[in-house]
């Protein structure tokens, strides 16, 4: 470090605060409701090698601290003072991430040379493309996400590129929206630079240049330290999501963290391939791509809230990102949905770093939930209403020192959701129920936070619903060190019916007047032993009505009695609940769904896999892997066997997975001739 | 003629300031507070004014008091035993709150746990629509179930909040007729009778917060009123409001909602009056007391109002000043982390033990320590020799953070001030951010036992100009009482398209407001001199999740001049947001209805004029931007208007100390305010 500690501090403040006047900036300028209700949009201020050295922490997303300019700062050939670029091209130096978001810069001149850049996103409602709001989990091609502009000059000297603005605003749905957000992006850039103008006044020039130099420096110190807090080793952690694609088989996340010292090597050999739906995240390979970086800057923020957010903390970390997978797919695969597989993905890396300190580190949230919108004509005014009606989020995992947050929390903290009187004020459908799932919380020490749901009926035909990141329908946010998995989500039409249809993970339905539509999350899950838990602290949850009595006795062995709990029957179904466990209990609490899936899809046949697929031509990997998995299928099921029939029973050697391959590499001649060719 | 009387309640110290209606002086006192014995504070107070002033209490013709008994009893816990009853199946309104959390980044975020926790929760079977019409009519039987259930949890008082009632009150009064009925013994608040405004979880939690501290705030004024009485005031008291302005004690006991920031706001209301008398077009009022800091925006003599300010970890939606908290204050401490970076705070040596220099045992170093360091503080004595000052204990505590730093014991010092200011310096640019504000045309105005120890050092990191330190600067929220406006606000939900459709919802959702007002002010207040109604709407733009609050014309109302209103919502968001659409529809959300009475203004005398230069009474060395300064000391009592002097300067009063630093020239003017101005 160059610059005295004081100053540093000092110049901190000032550049926490230039960041955050433009994020406040661009709030409070910016002129579509969807940026100012999610607040999905990002300011701060890069080196003039593009590393964010600042960034507001008070608005906007959370999962940009580290993001790197580098690749597109350098695809602009030379810069002008008063000259503001932008891309949202997600295959154009990865920088954007799906295509709504529409990234800008621009460099801060001091006596002709570049000193900084300021820098931003926001995620427009809609950049035109097959479907309105350009995000679909169908789509498969980037091509059908909407226009992609290039890193491009929107500004020259000062002076608006008028022709590439006309060109973008052709190609969407709501250009005024586009146009007047994006006029909020370059107000909150012009005040970003005017607030290193002052700051070089302030400091000067050679205290600003090496000082933002320093606080990199200073958060990758930080970082340093705390990961040089936790136990050397190797910690391998797998997660999936329900479908790779509609009507698809799961898609695995894995990952081998290594922490050696005070870095950490990230290895995500074991990920699925590229999917042929819109869940890839498009990080180019880049091993401190901002994606990969989210889980692990929520890690080392909560191990230590003092950290000074910015991306010096990433220099801790490398990655491994095989080719062709869904971490690091191959244009075009589309990218629209990413915001599913990243929070699936911040869950892995959690799994990964609970293992290297169970006792600082919380089990699983809910990571998110469906956003739900509705799509319907006002029966009253007889017009159309397109509005969200909420995010359906799920509470946060048990924690060493407490329960977790109910209904939402950890990972899912920055959303808000709508009143319900606001929601029936502005969308036609009646809205039944609304608040926390019972028995949803994965039992434990420390229970995991409950999940929410809301139950509404439509009033008008045709009716559509959307329910955007629906998931974790198959797969539960896992407990740790005895602590349980959380409730699988639920979405469900018209329950209790003689019509009630279990809608899974769908996310689209048309639904019509006197239909209901039930909802809910996952749970979180639990940290700790269950039967360990606090007895004042499971009947207060029955009293709260978090617990029902019926889980209360059957998942924390509380015996209820009169206002409170039997403490002698307790104590008894507790030690008889102890003694009858067997040994070898694991690690993790994955829950039924999983636990099933894992017989005949272990680890051992899914790494035999992995490395069958990475031999194969990423074109063919999808096809190539849903053949297996429905050959895999055709065993369980007992037709159709490979060597032994009539064993419906798949070994876990992986010998019955590359038997299915061989079979796929003999039924299409086409796939040998690409693998050899 | 007499005596008018402002008293302001805080943790540490209880304010006096006594006006005097017939020479217009204006003394002050500040006295220790008691915590313990809630109302003795004032009796002490009284007498001591007495003694010093020969006010006998029966002269005392106007008393206001500002108090903080609502906002401790909900940061310390202590309000009743709480029941709520929802909507069946809403029951968990404020566990999910809206959703969103403190912190973000941080895996372990929480929620506070709600005033009302979930097993004092119940359901009632009823719904009423967004329209106000009856779905489901509500059914007795699980009132009664609900009242079985709060008398099984021990259960003092309910708030009934049920959907939609903003629209629809009939409900709610249905389910407290059957709790009179059935058990008279428990306390009844309608959330639709504290705050009728759409949004449950807004008008359920400014409903719980409301009932939550009803019980110690309707004690606690029955304590001053007697104590009032036994000392022979025969003056109503008037309780400050977060509004800015005041109302009987006897209507606080029930209307708590409209307490809770009582002297915070009337901090700003002093503050505003000081605007207005300077004239600063816009203004930033900053009040540092031990552990934070209260900043305010100031609009050509205005506060600026807001909801959902905070009480404690809850949000309460009714019109309040609109005031940010910043957590730094004199007693901040310093501290350096693992990697030799100087922090301030959060963690604060509060009053007790207070900064090191105060002999009580603190043994780090705060940021009055580190003005006492640099030779500002220490050279009288502070809050009416409450305090005794050591410099020596100062300097060891500092020396400590001298040794990490490795800079000499002036220098620690002044690097702790310098990360201090910055670090307010980073919250208020939020707070102007937010508003669009540009800082350099900002008057600052400093108050409270600190602001003006620091005022200086803030200014120059902001680039303002200029710094005024009032007459009164540590007893300004008790000030700001005398001169607060009888003054309370209605609101109705009516949630229309800007039509012709509108216009008679409107006129008739006015009158019945305006009726309101006048029961209000006349039946309640007892107010029988003029009034002053200031109609206003929350008006947005169809799609919008957020709204302005629009003023608007009486005539507009009355002519249903749709053109006018619409005009005045398009300039305004305009102004606030940086744009304008003309041609989109336009929702008026909310009706609101301030409702003002003037009580006579004090006329205070103007401040003497100075006859002759200012002469220091003496010199000391001070230590800032890395060199020792000779600096003046003057004595606040012998500066008069017109008096001019240069930093480095010490003003010393009875309050508070004022740290000039050298760059800043000071003049006092005809009002008695030091104006400080940053020469370039």
């Amino acid at each position: 470090m160059a610059i005295d500690k004081v100053t540093l501090e000092v110049l901190k403040n000032h550049c926490r605060a230039a960041a955050e006047s433009m994020a406040f900036t661009l709030y409070r300028t910016a002129h579509s409701t969807f940026v100012k209700e999610t607040e999905d949009f990002t300011t701060g201020l890069t080196t003039s090698d593009g590393e964010t050295f600042a960034t507001p922490v008070e608005l906007g997303a959370t999962w940009f601290v580290g993001l790197n300019y580098k690749t597109v700062i350098e695809m602009i050939d030379a810069y002008d003072e008063g000259d503001i670029c932008m891309t949202n091209d997600p295959y154009s130096g990865h920088v954007c991430t799906h295509s709504p978001d529409m990234h800008v810069w621009k460099p801060v001149f001091h006596e002709g040379k570049i000193v900084c850049f300021v820098v931003g996103h926001i995620h427009n409602t809609d950049v035109g493309g097959a479907v309105p709001a350009s995000i679909s989990r169908t789509l498969s091609e980037v091509h059908q996400e909407g226009i992609r502009i290039p890193p491009a000059k929107v500004m020259r000297k000062g002076v608006f590129n008028q022709e590439l603005i006309d060109v973008m605003l052709a190609n969407v749905r709501m250009p005024e929206q586009n146009w007047g957000d994006l006029k909020a992006q370059i107000a909150a850039m012009n005040t970003g630079e005017r607030r290193v103008h002052e700051m070089i006044g302030k400091f000067g020039i050679e205290v600003f240049r090496e000082g933002i130099g320093d606080l990199l420096d200073y958060a990758e110190a930080q970082a340093r330290a705390i990961v040089a807090e936790l136990a050397d080793g190797d910690y391998f952690f797998a997660d999936y999501m329900d479908e790779d694609a509609a009507d698809g088989f799961p898609c695995r996340l894995a990952l081998t963290l290594r922490i050696r010292g005070e870095t950490v090597e990230l290895d995500f050999t074991g990920s699925d391939p590229q999917v042929e739906s819109s869940i890839n995240m498009p990080t180019g390979g880049q091993e401190r791509h901002a994606l990969l970086m989210v889980g692990l800057i929520y890690v080392l923020y909560s191990l230590d809230t003092r950290l000074f957010l910015n991306s010096g903390v990433c220099r801790v970390a490398s990655s491994v990102l095989p080719e062709g997978t869904i971490v690091n797919p191959h244009f075009p695969a589309a990218v629209g949905l990413r915001t599913l597989s990243v929070q699936r993905l911040m869950g892995v890396i959690f799994g990964a770093f609970v293992q290297a300190a169970p006792d600082r580190l919380p089990s699983c949230p809910a990571s998110g939930g469906p956003i739900m919108n509705v799509n319907t004509i006002d029966n009253r005014t007889g017009r159309r209403v397109v509005a969200a009606i909420g995010p359906i989020t799920g509470g946060a995992g048990g924690d060493p020192w407490r329960d977790g947050a109910e209904g939402s929390g950890a990972n899912s903290s920055f959303l808000k959701n709508t009143p319900v009187e606001i929601n029936e004020a502005e969308v036609p459908i009646k809205i039944q129920r609304y608040g926390l799932t019972p028995d949803s919380g994965g039992p434990g020490k420390h229970r995991g936070g409950l999940a929410l749901e809301m139950r509404f009926e439509a009033q008008a035909p045709n009716t559509k619903v959307t329910a955007r990141n629906m998931d974790r329908s198959r797969f539960s946010s896992w407990g740790v060190l005895s602590g349980e998995a959380g409730s699988l989500s639920r979405f469900v039409l018209n329950p209790g019916t003689n019509r009630e249809r279990n809608l899974g993970n769908i996310d689209f339905l048309s639904i019509d007047p006197g239909d209901v539509v039930h909802v809910g999350s996952g749970g979180a899950g639990g940290w700790g032993d269950p039967l360990e838990r606090d007895p004042e602290l499971v009947v207060q949850d029955v009293r709260r009505g978090f617990v029902s009595r019926g889980a209360a006795e059957s998942r924390y062995g509380l015996v209820l009695g009169d206002g409170g709990y039997d403490k002698a029957a307790t104590v008894r179904l507790r030690a008889e609940r102890v003694a009858a466990r067997l040994d070898g209990e694991s690690f993790f609490d994955f829950g039924k769904g999983r636990t099933d899936f894992e017989v005949v899809w272990n680890h051992g046949n899914y790494d035999v896999l992995t490395e069958l697929l990475a031999a194969t031509p990423v074109h063919w990997r999808f096809f190539v892997k849903h053949r297996v998995f429905e050959a895999i299928d055709g065993i369980i099921a007992g037709a159709g066997a490979v060597d032994e029939p009539g064993q419906a029973k798949v070994k876990d050697d992986g010998s019955d997975v590359r038997a299915c391959y061989q079979r796929v590499l003999k039924e299409f001649p086409q796939l040998r001739a690409a693998v050899e060719g | 003629m007499g005596y008018r009387v402002g008293v302001d309640i805080g943790g540490t110290f209880t304010d006096f300031c006594v006006f005097d209606e017939d020479s217009g002086a204006l003394e002050t006192l500040k006295v220790l507070s008691r915590p313990d014995q809630p109302g003795a504070e004032v009796t002490t107070g009284l007498a001591e004014i007495t003694a010093r002033h020969g006010v006998t209490p029966s002269a005392i013709s106007y008393f206001t008091h500002g108090t903080t008994v609502g906002v401790n009893t909900v940061i310390q816990r202590k309000g009743a035993v709480l029941c709520l009853f929802t909507t069946e199946n809403f029951e968990d309104v404020l566990e999910v709150a809206r959703l969103k959390m403190p912190d973000p980044y941080d895996l372990f975020s929480t929620r506070a746990e709600p005033l009302v926790t979930r097993d004092r929760v119940f359901g009632i079977t009823e719904r009423i629509l967004v329209d106000g019409s009856v779905d489901v009519p509500v059914d007795e039987a699980s009132v009664r179930r609900a009242i079985d259930g709060v008398r099984a949890v021990g259960g003092e008082a309910v708030v009934v909040a049920l959907l939609h009632a903003y629209r629809n009150a009939e409900h709610e009064r249905w389910v407290a007729s059957v709790i009179r009925a059935e058990a008279p013994e428990l306390d009844v608040i309608l959330a639709s009778a504290v705050w009728p405004v759409i949004r449950e979880y807004e008008r359920t939690v400014t409903a719980t917060v409301a009932g939550y501290v009803q019980p110690r705030v309707a004690q606690y004024l029955s304590a001053l009123q007697q104590a009032l009485s036994d000392a022979g005031v025969i003056a109503e008291a008037m309780i400050t409001k977060s509004n800015g302005g005041v109302m009987t004690a006897e209507i606080g006991k029930t209307d708590c909602a409209q307490m809770l920031l009582s002297g915070t706001a009337s901090g700003v209301i002093g503050a505003a009056s000081i605007a207005r008398g300077t004239g600063a077009p816009a203004a930033m009022s900053l009040d540092v007391g031990g552990t934070s800091a209260d900043v305010a925006i100031i609009i050509g003599g205005q506060p600026q109002y807001g909801v959902g300010e905070m009480i404690g970890e809850f949000p309460i939606h009714i019109p309040t000043v609109s005031v940010t908290s910043i957590g730094e204050g004199g007693g901040s401490i310093a501290w350096v982390d693992g990697h030799g970076m100087l922090k301030v705070g959060p963690e604060s040596a509060g009053s007790s033990p207070g900064p090191a220099c105060y002999g009580k045992g603190g043994e780090r170093a705060t940021i009055t320590d580190a003005l006492v360091v640099l030779g500002f503080l220490g050279r009288a004595a502070l809050g009416y020799s409450a305090v005794e000052m050591h410099p020596e204990l100062a300097r060891t505590a500092m020396a400590a953070i001298a040794v990490q730093l490795a800079m000499s014991v002036e220098a620690a010092a002044e690097a702790v001030v310098r990360v201090a200011v910055s670090g307010m310096y980073l919250e208020v640019s939020k707070l102007v951010s937010r508003r669009g504000i540009d800082p350099r045309e900002l008057s600052l105005i400093a108050f409270g036992g600190a602001g003006p120890m620091l005022a200086c050092w803030l200014a120059r990191e902001l680039s303002m100009r200029e710094v005024v330190v009032p007459r009164v600067p540590g007893v300004l929220s008790a000030f700001g009482g005398l001169i607060a406006d009888i003054k309370n606000d209605f609101i109705r939900t009516i949630y229309l398209d800007l039509d012709e459709a509108a216009i008679e919802p409107m006129q008739q959702g006015f009158g019945d407001l305006a009726r309101q007002a006048m029961v209000w002010i006349r039946d309640e207040q007892g107010f029988q001199e003029d009034v002053a109604m200031f109609p206003s709407a929350d008006i947005r733009y169809r799609g919008q999740s957020y709204e302005i609050d629009t003023p608007l014309e009486a005539t507009w109302i009355e002519e249903g001049d749709i053109q006018a209103i619409a005009g005045t919502f398009h300039n305004l968001h305009e102004q606030v947001y940086e744009h304008a659409d003309r041609a989109a529809k336009i929702q008026i959300i909310n009706l609101r209805l301030v409702v003002t009475g003037q009580p006579p203004k004090p006329a205070f005398a103007p401040a003497p004029k100075a006859s002759g230069s200012l002469v220091a009474s003496r010199q000391v060395e001070v230590f800032h931007d890395g060199e020792l300064h000779l600096a003046d000391i003057h004595a606040r009592v012998d500066m008069a208007a017109g008096h001019r002097f240069n930093g480095p300067a010490i003003i010393t009063q009875d309050d508070c100390t004022t740290c000039v630093l050298a760059g800043f020239s000071g003049v006092v003017d005809d009002a008695g305010n030091l104006i400080l101005t940053r020469k370039d």
